[in-house]
């Protein structure tokens, strides 16, 4: 491990798991809740996100992704314990807002509004804003501060609120549905200038979105809802060895069923599977391994409500 | 070219979505910076660019960059020079290019002939000099 800790050298090192004293983890939920009602929006989920990582949270429309979200930054509460930078959202909500990032899926910014206007409009909201740092990150853009925001396309806007909540200094940020209707290339700058001015080995994000594989490679670790309960929360890491994949054919088809895949599918026009674990010693000869995308463990793990999380 | 010694493109990506799904993330990174290398960029004895830049150009999360860059160092490739970054090891190149040899006698070779068998190639039909 010697070798981790100096490879990283000028850029971030990475963060171990297992660290735990307090405030290394910059959210902690356990056992919280959420309800709407009789609907459960979300059921009883616990985990925490240490400092350093890029989090994607990934569920259907209805998972209860945004209602989460909404739970960290104190729009909503709920039962349990949640506790974002140290601070409960419901009740210091104030000093919790001062020290977050934060888009949320239905963010606007004012169409009149002229950039260096928000700008200066931000250095008098925000105590942790830095002027001169939204400029830097602008330059990044194409965005000019005397634009005005009505005059931008849709993925300039983006790019303008994420170098607007970048330059806020945190430790966390929180992005809900933050590329939704962009095209791809706006995506690519977006998620760009997030790692180059944001991933800096300590502050950690955290990524709601429905394009599940794009954000594959992006991720350190990924937490996936499906009606309301965290049916997985896994390092990319960790993903690599605990899922495999195996495509195989067709003339195997039962005896990898018979083996109970997490789903079968098609890769490339050939039958495969995905286990959980390792595939018994017999089937690993019918097929080739390989490895399982994001997409597909999704698939397997939405469709399969009863598979709970298993933290690691 | 280096298209025997690598399946992964050696071209820098470009869009997303350039990875594929016959290893991790992490050592397909690996690999196309070993295919660069091999290639002389950067030479031996000069710095690898920084985990942030390499994170942006590819787009994915520092770590798994930070991984395949400890995979290289495993491999003997590179060396971290502290405060300074990841630099090319002298004799690298020999060292992958030996690797790489090895890698295709063992494994792709053995297919290979086995290919060349089922179609009823031998050794006369081949040209070795074709460009």
């Amino acid at each position: 491990m010697n070798n981790a800790a100096t490879i990283a050298s000028p850029a971030p090192s990475s963060t171990p798991l297992t660290s735990t004293p307090t405030m290394s983890h910059l959210i902690e939920a356990r056992d919280f809740s959420l309800r709407y009602g009789r609907k459960t929006a979300v059921d009883n989920i616990s985990f925490s996100i240490p400092k350093g990582r890029v989090v994607g949270l990934l569920g259907h429309n209805g998972a209860g992704k945004t209602s989460l979200m909404k739970a960290m930054v104190g729009l909503i509460g709920g039962t349990g314990e949640l506790k974002v930078l140290g601070l409960d959202p419901r009740n210091q909500r104030g000093e919790l807002l001062e020290s977050l990032s934060y888009i949320p899926d239905v963010a606007v910014l004012p169409r009149w509004a002229r950039v260096h206007e928000l700008i200066t409009l931000m250095s008098g909201l925000q105590p942790r804003f830095s002027a001169e740092r939204a400029r830097t990150l602008l330059k990044r853009t194409s965005v000019g501060t005397q634009d005005k925001v009505k005059s931008l396309s849709k993925g300039m806007v983006t790019q303008l609120h994420l170098a607007l909540i970048a330059a806020i200094d945190t430790k966390l940020m929180i992005l809900d549905e933050p590329t939704l209707g962009l095209d791809v290339m706006s995506r690519k700058s977006f998620y760009e200038m997030l790692i180059d001015e944001w991933c800096d080995g300590e502050r950690s994000v955290i990524i709601s979105t429905h394009q599940v594989e794009e954000i594959e490679t992006l991720l350190s670790d990924v937490m996936m809802l499906d009606e309301g309960k965290l049916v997985l929360n896994i390092s990319l890491e960790a993903m690599d060895s605990r899922f495999v994949a195996l495509s195989h054919d067709a003339s195997a088809a039962d005896a990898v069923a018979s083996a109970h895949p997490l789903l079968r599918y098609r890769q490339q026009g050939r039958p495969a599977a995905l286990f959980d674990g390792e595939p018994p010693e017999h089937l690993q000869a019918l097929g080739q391994r390989f490895r399982p995308s994001l997409v597909d463990l999704f698939m397997a793990l939405t469709r399969k409500p009863e598979l709970r999380a298993r933290q690691d | 070219m280096v298209c025997y010694i690598s399946n992964t493109p050696a071209s820098a990506s470009t869009a997303m979505q350039t990875w594929n799904d016959s290893a991790p993330i992490y050592q397909q990174l690996a690999d196309r910076l070993a295919v660069q290398l091999l290639d002389g960029s950067p030479p031996e004895g000069e710095a690898l660019p920084s985990v942030r830049h390499l994170a942006s150009q590819y787009v994915i999360n520092p770590l798994t960059v930070t991984r395949a860059l400890q995979a290289l160092v495993d491999t003997d490739l590179i060396e971290s020079r502290r405060g300074l970054g990841m630099f090319v090891r002298s004799g690298a190149r020999e060292r992958l290019l030996q690797a790489k040899r090895e890698q295709f006698l063992h494994t792709e070779w053995p297919q290979l002939r086995d290919k060349l068998r089922r179609l009823g190639l031998s050794a006369q039909d081949l040209n070795w000099e074709a460009s």
